[in-house]
């Protein structure tokens, strides 16, 4: 592999993880405050896609399909939390469970009313071009990846820190029940979380859909990926998202070049070996789990 | 009592991240003593009762059973040696009926790799036989989950008795139990054979004065105190520390 | 009920729906209902086998179909590579296949509960599947094992669509009448009290992990002679025996057919399987339908079909508080 291949390659890996770490955010935060494998990520991230399908084909507006996404599947999963997780409160298992559900229904539905053929979304204008990076040209949109992901990932880190909701999020995912009894409306602050990881899917979906198109099976693809990063990067954290998308995109990228064959092999038996020694990923938090 | 001890401990200790649950912690029992370890909460006790029975490692140390160093076996190891415990909050099979918690409790000597035979009769017997011995005979076919309180503390003796051991630790038995139903157990305990060797920990003097030959104090992970029943009452630091003024 | 009278009622049964062919061929030239069938048992075993790690030990296990595909994949490849016919080389391949693969998967999944053990069968599934997806010489990759011999044994040719039918048919009631055993045994009980106080089965003197990996194999096991049956079944064998899809088929008949009871797994099966294959002749959203019926059983009806039954029977005729 010559130089500018390999900074190319770098690059593709970087930019990748960039997108496993926008993709794996909702995921971890619903795991963070919730205590539930939201399993519907998947179809969430595929129902972002395919809603943006539809606004650029009406209206050929990227970035308001980028807006509009989110909104709509974050409305989708304010409903759901309240009308069937609730009800579930309690018993992890079977709100995992409950998510397979929702997955199968958005997932036959998406296909039914948008077809199953393999579709794509053109690059926005402005970000259709290539520069010159050392080693050749390089696309735009895939640096817009990059500084969409650290722009989200500094965002994050901002109302972690700093904000009345970030200090709520960190007490939820410390003690959620100590936080109920302190008279925070714990079901507001629930259906909230997870409308907020369906709408990370959503926009995370979004962003990938220039790059790796709109098709059925794309739920799959982006669901075992999610739990990839969020497992090997650490349950639950902020932080953990952002490693293991670190070391899953350039992983995944090298793997794919470097030996094809076995380059998906290899990255589960990452995460199975992670899982092994430190069940809650490489910054997770511990947690007394059952 | 014979001299040779069936439980030593040899300075054992505990820490977790800092805290020292477990300070040097040496106790000597024979075979056939019944041992009471009293002593304020956090003093240790029930993290040492988890070192004994496997279900925690200690940071240094060592136990011995019976001579044998079993200082890092696995709880079902220690349970195999002749370790059984009656746990301070019930841990039963609760959707299962009080004659099928005992049955498994009595089955695992068999070994349980014996995918087409029913359990034996013999287990059958054995188990209701140990409802009996505890009193809630009439009350096998009930599930634990609905079993009362005082019950349910006596099908968790059941379980700890039907293994047969020959070290029992006892976890405040009478936790939470009306006079009656401590009186009851009491004498359940004090009934056992001396092929047993009795651990037990408690916050009732009455019950501890009752069955102790020997009482260990333990206060923030150390011993504190190691005697006779009258010694400990005597013991000066013990009264100061533990036991309130209690006339010397 | 007396007992005489469930056994020979439980033998009826079973006789009536190994010999189901016979009987409906007036009906039933085109064997479509014998094919449904066919196939609602084949999972309905797949879905037994997951039960015993789902019901019997608590291991809610999302990548069975990691065996199944595995014993799919060896009876179809060994026999042919063999040139063998034999029913007995095929089972065999199967079996052993299977159970190898879930004890090294096993090995590392029983030491994980709840919510981990379930990524981490997934996982490993998926990696069982990114293997059988790469492995083109030998699965055929994403377009499958097209061809699959139907296997004989001695004097018998499963050839015929009745003929095979009557062997996945057979293969049930032996598998049923198998766990049966199980469950009724020291060991099923066992299981149970793994699954039901993890702790206070270790307090005791059993070695739960070695419990846990032995019921893992058994179930692995299982799946694997399902998945030889649905590759002579289907003549075809392919990735998507391997894939989420199947593992999440039949957790999803376990579950809504009842968890931890004889029959529920196979009366979810069918369930499931005649969402997924009858009903798309009527209406087009069959797996949205599978969906919302699952959803509606996870937040209403836990216990599922036999467990709301059995609730209902309770209901009718009240009897003293005993132990479930």
């Amino acid at each position: 592999m010559t130089v500018e291949v390999a900074i190319q390659q770098a690059l593709n890996g970087i930019s990748f993880g960039a997108l496993l770490f926008i993709l794996a955010a909702g995921l971890s935060l619903i795991f963070g405050m919730m205590d539930v494998i939201n399993l519907a990520h998947g179809a969430f991230y595929m129902l972002g896609a395919y809603i943006a399908l539809a606004a650029v084909q009406r209206t050929g507006n990227f970035w308001l399909a980028l807006v509009l996404a989110p909104l709509l599947v974050g409305a989708l999963g304010l409903i759901i939390e309240p009308l069937l997780l609730r009800r579930l409160r309690g018993r992890h298992l079977d709100q995992v469970l409950l998510t397979i559900g929702i997955s199968l229904v958005i997932v036959d539905l998406v296909g039914l009313v948008a077809g199953r053929e393999i579709r794509s979304i053109p690059f926005p204008a402005g970000l259709d071009r290539s520069v010159p990076i050392i080693g050749g040209d390089y696309p735009v949109y895939r640096l817009f990846v990059i500084a969409f992901g650290i722009l989200l990932a500094a965002l994050f880190a901002f109302i972690h820190r700093r904000s009345r909701l970030g200090a709520l999020i960190r007490a939820g995912v410390d003690d959620a029940p100590m936080l109920a009894a302190l008279g925070v409306d714990i079901d507001r602050v629930f259906a909230t979380t997870f409308a907020a990881g369906a709408a990370l899917a959503a926009i995370a979906g979004v962003i990938a859909a220039p790059v790796f198109g709109v098709f059925p099976g794309m739920d799959v693809d982006a669901l075992i990926y999610s739990l990839i990063v969020v497992v090997v990067g650490g349950l639950g954290t902020l932080s953990g998202a952002i490693a293991g998308g670190a070391l899953v995109g350039p992983a995944d990228t090298f793997g794919k070049v470097l030996f094809p064959q076995f380059a998906l092999a290899l990255i589960f038996a990452i995460v199975a070996f992670v899982l092994l020694l430190r069940p809650t990923g490489l910054l997770g938090r511990v947690r007394i789990a059952r | 009592m014979n001299g040779t001890p069936l439980l030593t401990t040899h300075d054992l200790r505990r820490e977790f991240g800092g805290v020292k649950a477990l300070d040097g912690v040496s106790l000597s029992v024979a075979a056939g003593e019944r041992r009471a370890i009293i002593g304020p909460n956090g003093a240790g006790k029930t993290t040492l009762f988890n070192i004994l029975t496997g279900e925690l490692d200690p940071t240094s140390g060592s136990v011995a059973l019976a001579g044998e160093d079993v200082t890092r076996r696995a709880p079902h190891e220690l349970a195999r040696r002749g370790v059984a415990r009656m746990y301070q909050r019930n841990e039963l099979f609760e959707p299962l009926a009080a004659a099928e918690n005992v049955l498994l409790a009595v089955g695992a000597a068999r070994g349980p790799y014996r995918p087409f035979t029913s359990p034996q009769p013999d287990d059958r017997a054995a188990a209701r036989e140990l409802l009996a011995r505890v009193g809630i005979a009439e009350r096998a076919d009930v599930a634990a989950r609905s079993l009362s309180h005082g019950e349910r503390r006596q099908l968790e003796l059941a379980l700890a008795l039907a293994q047969r051991p020959r070290l029992l630790l006892l976890d405040e038995p009478t936790a939470g139990m009306s006079p009656a139903e401590t009186a009851r157990i009491t004498s359940l305990i004090a009934a056992l054979d001396r092929s047993l060797t009795v651990v037990i920990v408690e916050h009732d003097m009455d019950v501890v004065f009752r069955l102790a030959d020997r009482i260990s104090v333990l206060h923030e992970g150390r011993v504190l105190a190691d005697g006779t029943p009258a010694e400990v009452r005597g013991d000066r630091t013990v009264n100061e520390v533990y036991l309130g003024k209690v006339v010397a | 009920m007396r007992r005489g009278a469930l056994i020979a009622g439980a033998a009826v049964a079973a006789l009536a729906l190994v010999t189901f062919p016979v009987w409906t061929s007036e009906w039933e030239s085109s064997r479509y209902a014998t094919t449904v069938l066919r196939d609602m048992l084949v999972l309905a075993i797949l879905a037994l086998s997951l039960d015993l790690l789902v019901g019997s030990a608590g291991l809610p296990s999302l990548g069975h179909a990691a065996f199944f595909g595995a014993g799919a994949y060896a009876a179809a490849v060994t026999m042919a590579r063999l040139g063998s016919d034999e029913l007995l080389v095929g089972l065999g391949a199967a079996i052993v296949a299977s159970a190898l693969l879930s004890l090294v998967i096993g090995l590392f999944a029983v030491r994980a509960a709840g919510i981990f053990f379930l990524m981490l069968t997934l996982a490993f599934a998926q990696m069982v599947f990114a293997v059988a997806f790469q492995a083109t010489e030998l699965t055929g990759g994403s377009n499958g094992l097209p061809g699959v011999r139907r296997p004989r044994l001695l004097g018998l040719d499963f050839n015929a669509p009745d003929a095979l039918f009557e062997l996945v048919a057979t293969t049930f009631v032996v598998v049923v009448l198998l766990l049966w055993r199980i469950r009724t045994s020291a060991y099923g009980l066992a299981l149970v009290g793994v699954r039901e106080n993890e702790r206070r089965m270790r307090a005791l003197g059993y070695d739960a992990t070695r419990l846990k990996l032995s019921a893992f194999v058994l179930a692995g096991a299982i799946a694997g002679v399902a998945g030889a049956l649905s590759g002579w079944s289907l003549r075809f064998v392919s990735t998507n025996d391997v894939g989420i899809g199947r593992s999440i088929e039949a957790f999803v008949s376990v579950l809504i057919g009842g968890t931890a009871t004889l029959l529920g797994p196979a009366i979810g099966a069918v369930v499931v399987l005649y969402v997924e294959r009858v009903l798309p002749s009527s209406i087009p959203f069959a797996e949205t339908v599978l969906g919302l019926l699952f959803i509606a059983f996870v937040v209403a009806a836990r216990q599922g079909i036999v467990g709301v039954a059995r609730a209902a029977y309770a209901r009718a005729r009240p009897a003293p508080a005993r132990a479930s």
